[in-house]
């Protein structure tokens, strides 16, 4: 059976291959993952877990272990809306927009919407490490508060836009930049207080 | 200045960049996610992938199903309240054909005449 064939006939996806199916594009996986191809779809996940894990680990402030529930909740989310995959983004970029909501829906408990739970703490005094403690930027970014973690995490490590940024958050693009500029001066104070703890 | 403040400095886009992008998940997790699918009918053996022929027989039968079901109703229906008017009416006829209060009086009031007439033969 050829590439082609393979994808035009989803039903059989499930007998294709390890070392075909490794070779596909995304769209191509994601056609066949559709159908109920089990084969496409382990390779969708194997390709994007590793990313999503990270950036799930990362928005959430927790560890690897956390975030897997996490990561799990995004697959079931993402599978029957594959439908709706256009290809417009990357995979990648889709899929981590999926797994930003349950994420938020993670942290959320109880709150009504994103952008109340995200930005009410954010006024809290920051608390500094330890004179003793040593922290790198991976844990200054996970000792921010949530909102600000979170739109840090998205524009300066994941390279969303504001307007990306605002869109997933259900805020304006102008909160989002405010946000930001707060929460690079809060990891700033968080980092420099290490310099001048090591020197 | 405040501009300057708010932006990025070179060690701090470096150590952002030098950031891993990528987490290794547990050995377990692949598995739990298809077993979680799976489940929810969505992959593997769960999943029933029709063929389009079938979706629109299926489709086809039920409309059938539904248009001879709705049709025996109606029938069932105009048989019933046929049933039910032939009932009415042969009540009707009965009620007619009984005798009625003032009949049954005036029979009470002849066989009275008739016992007052038997009486008075007997004195006379």
């Amino acid at each position: 059976m050829t590439l082609s064939a393979a994808v035009a006939n989803p039903s059989r996806q499930t007998v294709i291959p390890r070392a075909t199916t490794a070779s596909l594009a995304d769209f191509a996986l994601v056609s066949a993952a559709v159908g109920g191809g089990e084969a496409a779809f382990r390779e969708l996940f194997r390709r994007h877990t590793p990313h999503l894990l990270q950036f799930v680990s990362r928005v959430l402030g927790k560890s690897a272990g956390d975030a897997e529930d996490v990561v799990q909740d995004t697959w079931v989310r993402a599978y029957p809306a594959l439908v709706t995959f256009r290809n417009e983004s990357s995979f990648s970029t889709w899929l981590c927009s999926i797994g930003l909501r349950a994420a938020l829906d993670s942290m959320r408990r109880g709150k009504r919407r994103a952008s109340e739970f995200l930005f009410e703490d954010d006024d809290a005094p920051v608390v500094l490490p330890h004179h003793d403690e040593r922290m790198d930027i991976e844990k200054a970014i996970a000792a921010l508060s949530p909102g600000y973690r979170t739109i840090l995490v998205m524009h300066d490590v994941e390279g969303f836009t504001h307007e990306e940024i605002a869109s997933q958050l259900g805020i304006a693009p102008g909160t989002s930049k405010a946000q930001l500029f707060k929460a690079r001066r809060v990891m700033r104070a968080l980092l420099t207080g290490l310099e001048k703890n090591d020197a | 200045m405040h501009n300057e403040d708010q932006e990025l400095r070179e060690h701090e886009l470096a150590a952002l960049a030098a950031l891993p992008r990528e987490l290794q998940p547990g050995d377990l997790l692949e598995e739990r996610v298809v077993r979680a699918l799976r489940s929810a009918g969505h992959l593997g053996d769960a999943r029933r992938v029709k063929q389009p022929w079938m979706q629109v027989s299926l489709r086809i039968a039920a409309a059938a199903a539904l248009f001879i079901g709705g049709v025996a109703t109606g029938q069932y229906m105009m048989t019933r309240s046929d049933t039910n008017a032939l009932d009415n009416a042969a009540t009707i006829r009965a009620a007619n054909e009984l005798p009625t209060g003032s009949t049954m009086q005036h029979m009470k009031a002849v066989k009275s005449d008739e016992k007052v007439v038997a009486e008075r033969e007997m004195w006379l």
